[in-house]
């Protein structure tokens, strides 16, 4: 009768700190949503951002946030599948292995404003690039790079050790049983650590402060060269993302709509984010249940 | 050689087959753990050697170690020596990747690789250097058939090889082997995650298979073992107790432990 008390108290308080978490997220997101729905059109999407009058867009900071993560991405994707490959297939238990556990522990939990100091030291000083695309992408890549090993550690270790068996007493060698049989069946994974990493990245406005800069230059979308100044495309001219630009606009902003730009950019930012984690949940089930064809 | 075709030949019965796998005096440890002691035992051609002996007494490790899958075990080490076509197995200059073609494993749970069921039994071929869309398609349809698994699954190859049967996917694991024409076929509890009916569909496989290959299987159901074998081995406690023909071995058993384990007073 006790412990059937104790057991009916403790799924109560579970119960009640779930629902209070989940209210509270709602709560949040739909307050950001509610607060800056309004202020998005397709004016506010595709114009510029103005520096004094008001009815200033999101355009340049939008394209700026995707090509950031698009760029990290780039640099992290194959270095991180490396990673996890050699982290879960090749690196025997020892001590090494585990001071390298460590150290990539470290860097995930790294303070992104200290990842953004480290990346204008670095990347921006040390190296010339200014605040451009490629010094912000690649202190992204510095905040990125240890997750996505992780994940992909994770999914290979997932793998049942029969498969890495059969594939070896089927004449492959370790490699090929990696490539034919272990990354594929480790694919779902794999691709939802991706995905919702990326929704971090796109998120991401500390580390970019100092790394990608706060202004973009009046980019003409007609110039696809990358090599000119004014082009999108051009990985060594700053770009002030939607993060950064939604904290700009609340910090030291003179446009008389500062409040509704923010709202209404911040309200962009949670929709993709959102965007990422749910289709990071449909592929992820999509590719598992080709793959199990159930 | 691996890519012969062998469905026309038909092969002579014998009553003695030739021995394809000798081995003498295979010592096995896992650090400080004994787990096979001084075992020597032939394997024959064409025939089926069935290793039976209560659990923990070293038949998987005999068996891992004739393919070299026990070299993946970290801490594992060998001495003896297992003759095969005139070179010594556990030799350190082996490339164990054609070794393995040579003397296919199946496991006990079924495997399939989470692909398709054609690709299931291509990936390795390609990866052995067969080419061409129509060589593949032969191979892969004939092995299905050898694994009595062709009818089944004939018109559904693209199709994910996890969405078969149980039964199924363990046949599918033998036709994967199969593809690659080993010589030898060494099985460690096929049927023992299957039910009755799938397993007697396996045991109808191997002794249609040993027109082909030799096997080794290892098994926990006597039955099973008198059903199939034609010479059976007693592991106990890393040792072989006791070497014969099924027959006699099933009949009149030299030693008492065999007797003992046999009639499942122990074990
Ligand atoms: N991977 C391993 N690492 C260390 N010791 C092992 C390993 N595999 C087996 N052993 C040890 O070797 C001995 C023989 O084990 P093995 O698995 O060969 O027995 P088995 O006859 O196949 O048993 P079962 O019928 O239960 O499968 C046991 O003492 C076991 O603890
Ligand atoms: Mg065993």
């Amino acid at each position: 009768m006790n412990s059937n008390k104790a057991n009916r108290m403790s799924i109560f308080l579970i119960t009640c700190c779930a629902v209070l978490m989940a209210g509270i997220l709602l709560g949040l997101v739909g307050y950001i949503l509610y607060q800056g729905f309004s202020h998005i059109s397709l004016r506010f999407l595709t114009s510029d951002a103005s520096a004094f009058l008001a009815g200033g867009g999101i355009k340049n900071q939008l394209w700026n946030s995707f090509y950031i993560l698009f760029i990290t991405m780039l640099f992290t994707v194959p270095l991180g599948i490396a990673g996890g490959i050699y982290m879960a297939e090749y690196a025997k238990p020892n001590k090494l292995t585990g001071f390298m556990r460590s150290c990539l522990e470290v860097l995930s939990s790294l303070p992104s404003i200290i990842v953004g100091m480290f990346g204008m030291l670095v990347f921006v000083n040390f190296f010339h690039w200014e605040y451009s695309i490629l010094s912000g992408a690649l202190a992204l890549t510095v905040f990125n790079l240890p997750v996505i090993v992780r994940v992909c550690e994770d999914a290979l270790r997932s793998v049942p050790q029969d498969q890495r068996l059969s594939g070896l007493a089927l004449g492959l060698t370790k490699w090929h049983t990696i490539k034919k049989v272990l990354l594929p069946a480790a694919f779902p994974g794999i691709l939802t650590g991706l995905i919702l990493s990326a929704g971090r990245v796109f998120g991401e406005s500390a580390a970019l402060l100092f790394t990608a800069g706060l202004s973009t230059p009046n980019l003409d979308f007609t110039n696809w060269n990358p090599l000119a100044p004014n082009s999108p495309l051009n990985v060594f001219r700053s770009a002030e993302t939607l993060s950064v630009h939604i904290w700009a606009v609340n910090a030291d902003s003179i446009i008389p709509d500062a409040k509704q730009v923010a709202y209404g950019a911040a309200a962009v930012l949670v929709l993709c984010i959102l965007l990422f984690n749910v289709s990071a949940r449909c592929l992820g089930r999509l590719v598992e249940r080709k793959m199990t064809g159930k | 050689m691996l890519t012969q075709l062998k469905e026309n030949i038909v092969y002579p019965e014998p009553k003695k087959q030739n021995i394809i796998i000798e081995v003498n005096e295979l010592n096995v440890y896992y650090k400080n753990n004994h787990a096979v002691k001084n075992v020597s035992l032939p394997i024959r051609e064409r025939s089926i050697t069935a290793l039976i002996g209560p659990s923990g007494c070293g038949k998987s490790t005999f068996l891992r170690t004739i393919n070299r899958m026990n070299d993946l075990i970290p801490g594992a080490k060998c001495q003896g020596e297992i003759m095969y076509d005139g070179i010594n197995l556990l030799d350190k200059k082996i490339d164990v990747v054609a070794l393995r073609k040579e003397i296919g494993m199946v496991f006990q749970k079924p495997n399939p690789f989470p692909k398709s069921i054609y690709e299931n039994i291509a990936m390795p071929l390609k990866f052995a250097g067969i080419r061409g869309k129509k060589r593949l398609n032969d191979i892969v349809e004939e092995s299905l058939y050898q694994a009595a698994l062709l009818d089944e699954v004939k018109d559904r190859l693209s199709q994910s090889a996890l969405s078969l049967s149980g039964g199924q996917q363990q046949r599918l694991c033998i036709a994967r082997a199969l593809a690659l024409k080993p010589k030898v076929l060494l099985l460690d509890e096929p049927t023992s995650a299957l039910d009755p009916v799938s397993s007697a569909k396996i045991e109808d496989l191997l002794l249609s298979l040993k027109k082909q290959v030799s096997l080794a299987v290892v098994t926990h159901n006597m039955q099973q073992a008198a059903r199939i074998a034609d010479q059976t081995a007693f592991f106990y406690e890393g040792e072989v107790v006791e070497y014969n023909d099924t027959s006699i071995m099933f009949t009149k058993p030299v030693y008492k432990k065999t007797e003992d384990y046999i009639n499942g007073r122990f074990g």
